[in-house]
């Protein structure tokens, strides 16, 4: 690991690194969330392949939360499908711009299917699903968790199957975690990790979103360990 | 840009800084060119590009700050003595032409660039198709790339392709579209975005 202090980010810096992305940058929204959810699959394939689901299918639930972390959800799915799962989606609040209508456009047209409503038991969700995506809130999350989503997460926390949250465990604050919320299995943290990441306790913590210019990494001092080779993720615990 | 790292990873290059020139065409394939020079530069290689005419489409221009706050050089020109080029690069990636390129080799703006590629004795990359290559036809005296990474999936004139490895990047098609086009590709390892064919 690096030798050094590594700055983990708190919850401004970390939208301070990302506006930098887009205004100095000039990134577009689409290019990085294509990058992140492309690491979240490449992750999930290195700690659960296919082979490994002990059903007959690697049946994926993917649960998209109403912003960018949703969205980062959606390219998983499509990815995930490529990569041989079988991805549901369950998308209950869909933002009205072109960059979300695409992305579910892209994973209709790749024949994941999107559920009417979400399965109203946690047994329900082990019986189908070998592994749940958690897409809800991410780094941005602030506040009182509204519907669906409550009801969403209190399901979630009853599943025994594992759970991948993208960047934040849904739920969490984001320095803080939450103690009686959401435990999941993988977390992958995007960019860098940010303080709540400390709280985490599941088996894998990857790192994703390999877009950082060394300039922007140098400025927050963000000390990232070194990706290997030419891989998108890299493996923190 | 991952054909170009297992085509030649990165301790196995022969000068001692890991020196790539990209060169990119006006159209899309020197924007493709752009995105790769910007994961080479993540990768830790040292791209250097030359881009000549510059792309008034917004979503290029993007490319070409993203390359350039990355503190990827830019040429001013290239140098016609070859060695030059030679000396300096352990490879050049050819993103001038791509499939939708009119004009054959000898014509239009770019002859000169390809005139100069030709006789480069470093390897080349070529994205899709050999810059100044007929799509469909091929070219009996045109550049000859060492490395062919096709787009999507191999166009015609990849059959006449002799050099040592044809990459193909496609693993985005989904499969009613593969299907509709009797694309056929080979089975991507593992998580890969690209396969040798």
């Amino acid at each position: 690991g690096p030798t050094g202090a590594r700055s983990v980010p708190r919850q401004e810096e970390a939208q301070a690194i990302d506006q930098e992305l887009f205004t100095e940058y000039k990134f577009s929204v689409d290019q990085l969330m294509e990058l992140a959810g492309l690491s979240c699959a490449t992750a999930i394939a290195k700690a659960y392949p296919p082979g490994s689901f002990t059903k007959s299918l690697p049946a994926v639930l993917v649960v998209c939360g109403p912003g960018n972390n949703g969205g980062d959800g959606l390219v998983c799915a499509r990815h995930l499908k490529m990569f041989g799962y079988e991805p549901t989606v369950y998308y209950p609040k869909r933002p009205n711009k072109p960059l979300f209508e695409g992305l579910t456009t892209q994973c209709q047209k790749m024949d994941i299917p999107f559920l009417p409503e979400f399965p109203a038991e946690a047994a329900l969700i082990d019986e189908l699903y070998g592994l749940v995506v958690d897409a809800i809130f991410g780094f941005s999350f602030k506040g009182a968790v509204r519907e669906p989503f409550g009801s969403i997460l209190s399901t979630l926390e009853h599943i025994t199957v594992p759970i991948a949250s993208i960047d934040i465990p849904s739920g969490w604050d984001v320095e803080k975690g939450k103690a009686d919320g959401l435990q999941p299995d993988m977390l992958i943290s995007l960019t860098a990790p940010k303080k709540a990441a400390m709280h985490f306790t599941g088996r894998y913590h990857f790192l994703g979103g390999r877009f950082v210019p060394a300039a922007l990494q140098k400025k927050y001092a963000l000390n990232l360990p070194p990706y290997p080779g030419t891989d998108c993720v890299l493996q923190l615990t | 840009p991952a054909p170009l790292t297992q085509a030649f990873p990165l301790l196995s290059l022969p000068r001692k800084q890991p020196t790539v020139l990209v060169v990119c065409g006006p159209a899309q394939n020197g924007a493709i060119g752009l995105v790769c020079a910007r994961h080479l530069r993540i990768f830790d290689y040292e791209p250097t590009i030359f881009y000549p005419k510059r792309s008034p489409d917004p979503l290029y221009r993007d490319f070409t700050t993203q390359c350039e706050k990355m503190d990827i050089p830019f040429l001013s020109y290239l140098p016609t003595e070859v060695q030059l080029i030679n000396d300096a690069y352990n490879a050049v990636v050819d993103a001038v032409l791509g499939a939708e390129a009119e004009l054959g080799e000898g014509r239009g703006p770019c002859a000169g660039i390809l005139a100069t590629l030709k006789l480069v004795r470093i390897p080349i990359v070529s994205l899709d198709v050999p810059s100044g290559w007929d799509v469909e036809a091929g070219s009996s005296s045109g550049i000859s790339p060492d490395v062919l990474v096709s787009l999507t999936a191999p166009k015609q004139c990849a059959r006449r392709f002799l050099g040592r490895q044809h990459f193909v990047a496609g693993r985005f098609v989904p499969y009613d579209v593969q299907k509709k086009f009797e694309l056929n590709p080979p089975e991507y390892p593992g998580t890969e975005c690209v396969v040798p064919l």
